[in-house]
């Protein structure tokens, strides 16, 4: 009845997940309660949950990101604590548990912390970057969302009932497979990312349908801010390449299950090729990651230095030369699996040449810079500290491209460190400048800016004093994912690496701190105008928060940095544009599509781990009734009349001559 | 939904002559004799290079090891057929993106496949068979 | 095409520039940017453009799913453990039979499309009809075949080879499946609503699936079958 469900599944004798289940289940609870007693449910249902505005949605993409990297940031303090106290000691994980933490570690941090975070910038930011009301599929995204909280979820309830896998973010077979690991754990992981993966895919074919097929009036392919640019090829490897994930988990899934034989040790399996299969994924999607954080860069480095971009097309051209390079280079995390030396040296060639991309983008933002009027507020901080601690990240990643040197350092802790550095200080990095940089944007009020500079500078100090030792660890010959440690003369760099986790934590709080005071003082800090930062492309153009049409008149771009012409007219004319013809509006209406394909997703994830399958087929079906009444419904948009446009077009106006007034007043732009 | 949706000259339904469209969508006026002529073509040539390629395979027409091979061309053949007369995907500037996405997928499927018939067939020449390996732990 | 009145060499120009083989027919686009027509200086395009583009993304990423089942059957079908090859268990009568439904369920299902675009309901419905009976056709003897197979004892829990065998075909004929419920669920919904906007939208959509699904069989009745009854 329950499938191989029982009470058993909960960790009694375990007491730290016993007690940080016991602490989550209870936060859940008031949060719950709080939201009830106040009567908050309707607003909840009607403004978020059913929401299908892309600003709404990026924000509780951001929202779920920012939550799990906080999960991921606990099990890695764990982590860094167990190897400074297990040298010639027990430490105070064992085996099991301390397994499923760095999995759960880099499963959480990849694809539940920086994709979401990643996904909801891109959904946030593209509509109103070119200049529409919309992506192309807004209930679509509303779907994509939940189906990514509902990967979430699994991860998450896999603490409190039954296991995590204990194999590595990536479950390599043969001990992934159901001869070596008959619990649930590899399970969990199986079916929270197969539908967070469906999930990412719709917001992939979302923005590249919307970047190719909905741009405003006069916005041409080269007119387009340059995070359009990168949001474009992200996604279009998110097309690529998680169809890739898709079919190996899928086919790990049809070996756990039915016994099949894709990637067993027996009967003419091959695990080799999860592998290679499971990395043709896997590269293209950090560069997934990554390239709308440059993305985020570009738009910081122009407006911080009140410059246009340097070298715009070359911009362009070397996304373009990253997407399509990036799915050429996967083998370079196998090198060690013996494919031998021609097939060694054609990817440690491709994965050497990727590198130029991003050097012409580094050079580009330098020179940017140079002979700008650079002005050091917090989100260029994050984005300056980015260069130093990116360009030294990827040199180390151009050492691994070579595969003699990767036969040294392949799964050390010099490998280690090198990915930390590049996703932190690309991915992460970038996450917190964009936050800091979009924040006013997206609620209204700016963010206090002392707390922001003492949380970048705990970040970036903690950051290199964890992960420095790391590096001198690997050449020392330490491996990865060691729970006991047996060589006393790497003490004192552990040691030290525990210190940058006591710096990060600092860090952590002083960015909960900034969110706090910035909430308590919001009216102090209120955005009145819609462009806080001198901004350049069309999101400033709007108030803050935009009204949920985003643009009353859909602009009509004459050149390149929209906004910035707009906004030279109007002080070299004095005056703004004249007011425009006001026309009724049609927006798509709010659905529950979403939540409700989710909750059926998350329950047959769940009856699919534990075997309680007359379960799975129930959430089957309704998920599928769901999906047939959504398409039988007869009311799709409504109407917003011309006067509410007119309305809210005229407080944005009015808010617009003051800032026009202020601008003028000071020295002529640029 | 852009307030184009309420200009009643730019939203006609029906597809206008000079727009872009999808793989298989096609404008009116040419649905009349264009449409089905290309089913009919489309149909007509998927069926020669069909019963080309099973007749093939059994036979001795041509050196026995080139069959493999022409059975490829002749399914990719195929393919091209169905894309332009099915699919309707043309050079045309109506088109463009569609077939831009078109070679960004074939790209990838090359990659993926081709790279890894490539890399498995020299780790299978270098690594010891798994049967090997299981029997060393015996 | 000509246009009275210019002088020739301007005419010339304009043909060569629309028409430069002389095959009497000219690319269905125009040069000049269209208004909705999403080409970026116009603003976006009609919800029909997006709707067909967006499920044109969708399909390609169909297709990598497709290719790593391809991969996989390529690295793995020589590897047999000792039991059945490929040789052994094609059918290629029966691939015959399948073939010819899916190809002719392909041309019904355009002449569905060019009756939609027509407007009659009637020959819209009736050939979905056909296409979607010509479908279950396909369906039944590829069942067939599984059921047959797994009374000899050839199942895919025998070997790597016949697990990235059932694998890949098993995958197209869900997909198939799929997409004939699909079918029914269009075919209900133009007898009850008609030809609005968003049910043409979602027989475009179908359309570029049932073809898509056809191009796959090309390659797996290649690949699988033939080659694998020559080897």
């Amino acid at each position: 009845m329950f499938g191989k469900l029982s009470l058993s599944a909960i960790p009694l004798s375990q007491p730290i997940p016993l007690i940080t289940s016991g602490v989550v289940i209870l936060i859940v609870i008031g949060v719950l309660s709080l939201v009830t007693i106040k009567g908050w449910w309707p607003y909840l249902w009607r403004e978020w949950i059913t929401s299908v505005d892309h600003k709404r949605i990026g924000v509780m993409y951001c929202l779920l990101g920012v939550l799990m990297l906080i999960r991921g940031f606990a099990d890695a303090i764990m982590m860094r604590t167990q190897q400074a106290m297990a040298i010639n000691a027990p430490g105070y994980l064992p085996p099991e548990h301390y397994d499923q933490i760095f999995t759960a570690h880099g499963t959480i941090m990849i694809l539940f912390g920086a994709m979401p975070l990643v996904l909801g910038f891109m959904n946030f930011l593209v509509p109103l970057q070119l200049g529409v009301r919309d992506v192309a599929f807004p209930t679509f995204n509303s779907v994509g969302f939940w189906l990514t909280a509902s990967g979430a979820l699994l991860v998450n309830l896999s603490l409190f009932i039954g296991e995590f896998a204990r194999t590595g973010w990536l479950p390599y077979p043969p001990l992934s497979e159901a001869t070596y690991t008959p619990g649930v754990g590899v399970d969990y992981y199986l079916w929270a990312v197969q539908i967070s993966g469906v999930g990412t895919l719709i917001t992939g074919i979302n923005v590249v349908t919307t970047v190719l097929k909905m741009r405003c009036r006069g916005m041409s392919y080269l007119r387009m801010p340059v995070f359009c640019w990168t949001a474009l090829a992200s996604c279009l490897l998110i097309v690529a390449a998680f169809p890739v994930l898709t079919a190996t988990l899928a086919m790990l899934t049809l070996d756990r299950y039915v016994g099949w034989h894709y990637f067993t040790n027996t009967a003419g399996g091959n695990p080799m090729m999860f592998v290679n299969l499971v990395w043709a994924w896997g590269h293209p999607e950090v560069y997934i990651l990554v390239l709308p954080a440059f993305g985020i860069y570009s738009e910081i480095f122009s407006t911080f230095s009140g410059k246009p971009l340097f070298g715009y097309r070359s911009m362009v051209v070397a996304t373009m030369f990253i997407c399509v390079v990036s799915m050429m280079v996967w083998l370079h995390h196998f090198f060690t699996m013996g494919a031998g030396a021609a097939v060694n040296t054609f990817f440690g060639i491709s994965s050497s040449i990727i590198a130029v991309g991003t050097g012409v983008k580094i050079y580009n933002w330098i020179f940017t810079m140079y002979g700008g009027r650079v002005r050091f507020e917090t989100p260029m901080l994050w984005s300056m500290g980015f260069i130093f601690t990116f360009i030294i990240g990827g040199l180390t990643g151009v050492l691994l491209a070579v595969p003699p040197a990767d036969f040294l350092t392949h799964n050390s802790m010099f490998l280690v460190a090198h990915f930390h550095n590049v996703i932190i200080g690309g991915v992460v990095f970038a996450i917190f400048a964009g936050l800091e940089f979009w924040f006013p944007k997206a609620f209204g009020f700016r963010l206090h800016e002392g707390w922001g500079k003492a949380a970048f500078w705990f970040a970036f100090i903690g950051f290199w004093v964890t992960f420095t030792p790391l590096y001198v660890l690997g050449l020392l010959g330490m491996t990865r994912r060691l729970q006991h440690i047996n060589v006393p003369e790497w003490r004192p760099w552990l040691y030290v690496s525990v210190i940058g986790v006591g710096i990060l934590i600092l860090g952590v709080i002083t960015q909960v701190m900034q969110l706090v005071v910035s909430i308590r003082d919001r009216e102090r800090l209120r955005d009145v105008t819609g462009d806080p930062w001198d901004g350049r492309s069309l999101e400033w153009a709007t108030p803050s928060p935009p009204p949920f049409f985003n643009f009353a008149v859909m602009p009509n771009v004459e050149g390149e940095e929209a906004y910035w012409g707009i906004k030279l007219r109007a002080v070299e004319s004095q005056q703004l544009s004249p007011e425009p013809q006001y026309e009724p509006i049609e927006m798509p209406v709010n659905s529950p599509v979403g939540f409700y394909t989710a909750f059926f997703a998350s329950v047959f994830g769940f009856s699919m781990i534990w075997h309680i399958w007359w379960l799975a087929a129930v959430a089957l079906v309704a998920a599928f009734a769901g999906f047939v009444g959504f398409a039988w419904r007869d009311v799709h948009e409504f109407e917003v009349p011309a006067e509410e446009v007119a309305r809210v077009d005229r407080a944005r106006r009015a808010a617009r001559e003051a800032l026009l007034e202020r601008l003028s007043r000071q020295e002529a732009l640029p | 939904m852009s307030n184009l949706e309420s200009d009643r000259d730019l939203y006609a339904g029906p597809l206008n002559d000079l727009e872009d469209h999808a793989p298989g969508d096609e404008p009116p006026e040419e649905e009349s004799g264009h449409w089905v002529r290309n089913a009919n073509l489309g149909l007509g040539f998927s069926i020669v290079l069909t019963a080309s390629a099973f007749l093939l395979a059994g036979s001795h027409v041509i050196y026995a090891p080139a069959i493999p091979v022409a059975l490829i061309v002749l399914a990719i053949a195929q393919m091209g057929v169905h894309l332009v007369f099915f699919l309707h995907v043309t050079t045309g500037p109506d088109n463009t993106n569609n077939v831009l996405a078109l070679a960004f997928g074939i790209l990838v499927v090359f990659l993926v496949v081709g790279g890894s018939i490539w890399i498995m067939a020299h780790l299978k020449q270098n690594m010891m068979p798994a049967a090997q390996l299981m029997q060393m732990q015996q | 095409m000509s246009d009275i009145g210019l002088p020739a060499s301007v005419e010339a120009l304009r043909r060569v520039r629309e028409d430069p083989h002389r095959l009497g027919h000219h690319a269905h686009g125009a040069r000049e940017p269209v208004t909705g027509a999403g080409h970026g200086a116009t603003g976006p395009a009609q919800k029909r453009i997006i709707v067909g583009y967006g499920f044109w993304i969708f399909l390609l990423s169909d297709i990598v799913v497709f290719s790593c089942f391809f991969a996989a059957f390529a690295v793995q079908r020589g590897e047999t453990a000792g039991g059945p090859s490929m040789a052994e268990i094609v059918d290629v009568r029966r691939v015959v039979f399948e073939t010819a439904a899916l190809l002719l369920s392909s041309y019904t299902c355009m002449l569905s499309f060019a009756s939609t675009n027509a407007r009659s309901r009637l020959w819209t419905e009736v050939f979905l009809l056909v296409t979607g009976l010509l479908g279950l056709v396909f369906v039944l003897l590829e069942v067939q075949e599984f059921v047959e197979l797994a009374g000899r004892g050839i199942t895919p829990q025998r070997s790597g080879m016949l697990t990235a065998f059932f694998g890949l075909v098993g995958l197209h004929g869900l997909h198939v499946t799929a997409g004939g419920l699909w079918l029914a669920t269009m075919m209900a919904q133009v007898l009850i609503k008609g030809f609005r906007r968003e049910i043409v939208h979602r027989l475009i959509c179908f359309n570029l699936f049932w073809h898509a699904l056809d191009i796959v069989w090309i390659g797996i009745f290649t690949i699988v079958y033939l080659m694998g009854s020559i080897a």
